[in-house]
């Protein structure tokens, strides 16, 4: 694992667009609490001194109010800092969080299309959370401790200068020293241990997916072995960075002592020789007790400012990938809208090409069926003709304009993914996604178009039925059949439509897709299916195999020619018999 | 959980010595801080009012330096060894809880707590480090630093010891009467936060989709009032939460500040001497500190503690106790199911079941989606008790109840192809294993296994996990040829296969029952289930029709 490049927590803090007014008050606050501390100390140590040598009483009068306010300021104006300063953090991660997804909106589409995989996006969520923790955890203790630092060491020198000095060296010793110390006991351990903490996931996972397998196979006591070995691996990651967090910690410590230590060693010769005041000595003697809170914080934001820094070079990664936001084209003609695809290779970023040399044209009014056996690159095929994958060769234009030339294919050709997002919210929401004015008697006929008249009519509340969180609460046909309906609600002339006969029994499948070629026919119709019992009503259908076109022409057509669909469809019957 | 739970000592065996060693350098701790404190006191009381120079306090400042060293150095070994103990500790109930959980089975992992496991046992234990490196040495403190200080100071001076007794348990009832006012309200806060964080992350998620509607860009309006939504939420829960800090620092602050005012007060009188003064002002706030430590600390270590309650939650679940009896030698045995029942929230999945897998036979389940025929399987494979009925092993010498029976022995006899192949890491030849080259030729070209081989360039030796699903599952139905085993289960061996692939299925199939293995399998497609010598339809009772 390489650090990230210098820079790169600025940057991601700059995204934050942290308001310096605010940050400044939860500066000023943070300082003045931790300031009421170190001033009661001083001020305590002061009446106690002075008190010894037997005043009148009322000489003391303003240092025990002032003792009691510092004691109450202290806890007041902490609570004031910490609602102002979770308040700055908070506003910078609304502000990145909608400027990473207004760039990942606008920007490359294969970086979107990546989000989705993976816990990517859990991660997003908790890496935009760090990134903002820096500034309530990191950046402001920091600056609270420098400036409180500052004003202690003035205060102090102008009391007993040689006092004041020594102070400000422990103070460098615990507020920068052990910080850097204790952030690289923290890098230590994590670079070591980031392979075992992998493999440990990994095989947690496993172990608990494959519970029942595992287990007949004979296999667990196997995998927990290997389970032990990569967590005993990272113990030893732990053990590799303890000493240098340890030897932070004791810098720490340590600091508290000399600067007490170093203001007797100088005072008490300074009493003697009359250079100082006996009341003076007890305050610089006992102000560095309290002195320290503010730098003991820091080790822990030297470690938090790593762990940022790490988030932030993984979002900014994903901005990145997303590019700049692409600037505004003009639209193509969406009126006719004619797709013509010519030698067109199809492939993820990256990633091999998995369909080559394809020739296709989809226009409204025609009805293409693609088939073929799994994993030959379909998906891929129909993401790249809808404009969501750049295309890796050929050409792909819509009305004599190149695809990757307009601002919005989406105006033109509508994907309907096998895994479109169903949104946390009511049916009828989740259908406008496609076009905001869909009224309710429109969303009605579309699912009674894929068949989810009777599964509506079930539902508690109708159109308005929530659906949990990415549709948890359908089962995989209706999901995929609600996925359908919200792409027949799109207002774009071109329809690809993604294994729409999934998940269903193959009476409901054959008449989704047939009344998918038929019906909407009208509107131009690509559609990847595994069913080739209703492809009798396509213009075309397109056999792929091993990425390129194995046969097509119309399904009479490769019945008579091709043994394998002939093969295929009668096995398929065969099935449903 | 209680501050310091028992169990954790008995499921963390890693804890123990570092408690010990932490509740050791917590007492050193309490003697160096009260040394520390009178030390000073003396030092510096003597230099200022009788006026005395460095070589008359000498000992006293070289004593001093020496106890400052001892701090340090249990500071250090504190830090050290919290890192080690923790990692240990968490590694430790992760492998337990995993263990655990896999021996509780399939059916247990896929229902109730079961899914948070996998949360639990990845993340959620990790967030027990702070637990042990901040929360519990400052617990420790607490119950050391705190009354020997106090005693210390009673001795010293009773009018300072009175302020600060009757002040320490006004720091317990408010910090509970805080928390029981904002419970509530707080609960209630982070509600609404984990849907506001949620739904941010649903429009996130639907973006590709979004943008294949092209409509991602009004949703960035959304994202913004979420997240201001989001920050007042949190802004409300926190005003409250921290209300208890405030309360906590206002009470040790002031007493410590009363104390102060009290002692000068005295000073003045003549009633108390400076030593004893300086003393009881040094040691005055290290009564509290511990205590705002752990108050400081209580949020941090809050996650890991409820990690922790999970993990003895899952540890503390009863395991079926393994069967006694040996499993006889499978070849001769039937294993048959009398009125099985499982119950789930779908129904009674399946209901009633009545299955005779007979030696040499092939036996198909068959049904609706959902209808039990999975479930059947884990029943038969002894994975799952069922709620109802009976599963026997009937032997020549009698029926043995399957629960009897010692479960390795059983599965050592078992093929098992789940719906999606569990292979372990290794070549392609290792895993599938066989007798020799001839006999693995033999079935790789029966399951199609040969033509995929074919196009790899390592052929036998290509890594399995290199391999796609539809591959994987070629190689494991060669392994399940190749296996002695005398019974094969096969769950939906056709799922993701074109009509080429099935065609490799059902020779398998034809090879297994040729070869005099018993077959059990689940199959949808008619032309598996025409390749079976008997099919058992699965039927269920589902929720709806037992209301």
């Amino acid at each position: 694992m390489t650090p990230p490049p210098r820079g790169t927590l600025r940057r991601a803090v700059a995204l934050l667009e942290v308001d310096r007014r605010r940050a400044v008050q939860a500066v000023v606050l943070g300082t003045l609490a931790l300031g009421c501390a170190v001033a009661l100390a001083a001020v305590a140590a002061w009446l106690i001194a002075r008190a010894s040598q037997m005043p009148p009483v009322l000489t003391l009068s303003v240092a025990t109010v002032a003792v009691r306010a510092f004691g109450i300021g202290r806890g007041v104006l902490r609570y004031c800092e910490r609602l102002v300063s979770h308040d700055v953090a908070l506003r910078g991660m609304t502000t990145l969080r909608t400027t990473l997804y207004s760039r990942l909106a606008s920007g490359q589409p294969g970086a979107v299309l990546g989000v989705r995989r993976g816990d990517l996006l859990a991660r997003v969520g908790a890496d935009v959370d760090a990134v903002g923790d820096v500034v309530v955890r990191g950046l402001l203790p920091g600056a609270v401790a420098a400036v409180l630092g500052v004003a202690t060491v003035a205060a102090m020198s102008l009391i007993w200068l040689p006092a004041g000095l020594a102070l400000a060296g422990c103070l460098l010793l615990a507020g920068v020293v052990a910080p850097t110390l204790a952030a690289a006991g923290a890098r230590t351990t994590q670079a070591r241990a980031t392979d075992g903490r992998a493999r440990a996931t990994a095989s947690a996972l496993g172990i608990l997916d494959d519970a029942g397998p595992l287990a007949v196979a004979g296999r667990t006591a196997t995998e927990l072995e290997a389970l032990r070995a990569a967590d005993r691996e990272v113990a030893a990651a732990t053990d590799a960075g303890a000493p240098t967090a340890a030897l932070a910690a004791g810098i720490g410590q340590v600091a508290v002592g000399l600067a007490v230590l170093a203001a007797l060693l100088t005072g008490v010769p300074a009493v003697v020789s009359g250079q100082l005041s006996a009341v003076g000595l007890a305050v610089v003697v006992l102000t560095p007790l309290a002195a320290f809170e503010a730098t003991s914080l820091l080790p822990a934001a030297a470690v938090q400012v790593r762990r940022s820094r790490a988030a932030a070079a993984r979002i900014l990664a994903l901005l990145d990938a997303a590019g700049p936001s692409a600037a505004p084209r003009p639209a193509g003609a969406a009126g006719r809208a004619h797709l013509t695809a010519r030698d067109l290779d199809c492939g993820w970023p990256g990633a091999p090409r998995v369909v080559r040399d394809l020739d296709l044209d989809v226009s409204p009014g025609r009805a293409i069926a693609v088939v073929g056996p799994s994993g030959t690159g379909k998906t891929t095929l129909l993401l790249t003709l809808a404009g969501l994958l750049p295309r890796r060769g050929g050409e792909l234009e819509l009305d004599g304009t190149d695809v990757e030339d307009l601002a919005r294919p989406a105006d033109a050709v509508v994907h309907v993914a096998e895994d479109g997002h169903v949104f946390g919210t009511s049916v009828l929401e989740n259908l406008r996604v496609a076009r905001g004015d869909v009224t309710p008697d429109e969303a009605t006929q579309a699912l009674a178009d894929v068949g989810l008249d009777a599964w509506l009519a079930a539902q508690p509340d109708g159109l308005e039925t929530l659906l949990g969180p990415d549709g948890r609460t359908l089962s995989g046909g209706e999901r995929r059949r609600l996925l359908l309906a919200r792409g027949l609600l799109s207002p774009a002339p071109l329809l690809l439509v993604d294994e729409p006969a999934e998940h269903l029994d193959p009476a409901t499948a054959d008449a989704v897709v047939r009344s998918l070629l038929t019906r909407y026919r009208h509107r131009g119709v690509v559609v990847v299916t595994h069913r080739l019992s209703p492809l009798a009503d396509a213009d075309e259908v397109v056999r792929l195999d091993g990425g390129r076109v194995a046969a097509r022409g119309t399904h009479a057509d490769l019945v008579e020619r091709v043994a394998r669909y002939r093969e295929d469809l009668a096995e398929e019957s065969r099935e449903d018999a | 959980m209680r501050p310091l739970d028992p169990r954790l000592l008995r499921h963390a065996r890693a804890a123990r010595g570092y408690v010990a060693l932490t509740a050791s350098l917590g007492i050193l701790t309490a003697a160096l801080v009260v040394a520390q404190a009178l030390l000073l006191a003396h030092a510096l009381g003597r230099a200022v009012h009788d006026g005395a120079d460095l070589e008359a306090i000498g000992p006293l400042v070289a004593w001093l330096a020496v106890v400052v060293a001892l701090r340090a150095l249990a500071t250090a070994a504190q830090e050290r060894f919290a890192h080690r103990a923790a990692t240990r500790a968490v590694a430790e109930l992760r492998e337990g809880v995993v263990a655990h959980a896999a021996a509780l089975g399939p059916r247990w992992l896929a229902t109730g707590e079961g899914p948070g496991v996998a949360t639990l046992a990845t993340r959620g234990l990790d967030a027990l480090e702070p637990y042990f490196v901040r929360y519990l040495p400052q617990l420790v403190l607490a119950a050391t630093v705190t009354p020997a200080t106090l005693l210390v100071i009673l001795g010293l001076d009773w009018v300072s010891a009175a302020i600060l007794v009757a002040v320490l348990p006004l720091v317990p009832i408010f910090m509970w009467l805080v928390g029981r006012l904002t419970q509530g309200r707080s609960e209630q806060g982070l509600a609404t936060m984990r849907r506001l964080g949620a739904q941010t992350l649903d429009l996130l998620a639907g973006l590709p989709t979004l943008r294949a509607f092209g409509r991602e860009r009004g949703p960035a309006a959304r994202v913004q009032a979420l997240g201001d939504a989001h920050r007042r939420a949190t802004m409300g829960t926190l005003r409250i939460a921290f209300l208890s800090g405030m309360v906590l620092e206002l009470l040790t602050t002031l007493s410590v500040a009363l104390v102060a005012v009290g002692i000068g007060l005295r000073l003045v009188e003549g009633d108390l001497d400076l030593v004893t003064g300086l003393a009881v002002l040094v040691l005055a706030p290290e009564v509290f500190n511990p205590l705002r430590q752990v108050g400081a600390q209580f949020h941090a270590s809050s996650d890991g503690v409820a990690a922790a309650e999970q993990a003895f939650a899952v540890l503390e679940t009863p395991v079926t106790a393994d069967g006694t009896r040996p499993a006889p030698d499978l070849a001769g045995v039937t294993v048959r199911l009398r009125g099985v029942t499982v119950t789930t929230a779908a129904g009674r999945t399946p209901d009633g079941l009545d299955l005779d897998v007979r030696p040499g036979r092939v036996v198909a389940l068959a049904g609706p989606t959902g209808g039990g025929k999975s479930t059947t399987v884990e029943v038969v494979l002894g994975l799952l008790v069922p709620d109802e009925g009976t599963v026997e092993l009937v032997a020549p010498a009698g029926p043995i109840p399957l629960a009897d029976v010692e479960r390795a022995g059983y599965w050592s006899q078992v093929a098992w192809l789940p719906q999606r192949p569990v292979l372990e890491p290794g070549s392609v030849q290792e895993v599938v294993g066989g007798a020799d080259d001839a006999a693995r030729a033999r079935a790789a070209a029966l399951t199609g296994l040969d033509a995929v081989l074919a196009d790899l360039p390592d052929g036998w030796q290509t890594a399995v996990g290199h391999l796609s699903v539809g591959q994987r599952q070629r190689v494991a139905l060669t392994r399940a040829l190749l296996s002695p085993a005398p019974l094969v289960v096969l769950d939906e061996p056709t799922a993701h296969l074109d009509a080429a692939g099935e065609r490799v299925v059902l020779d398998t199939v034809r090879a297994l029952r040729a070869g005099g293995r018993t077959v059990l399998l689940v199959a949808h497609r008619a032309s598996l289930l025409a390749a079976a010598d008997e099919v058992v339809m699965v039927a269920p009772v589902r929720t709806e029709a037992l209301r």
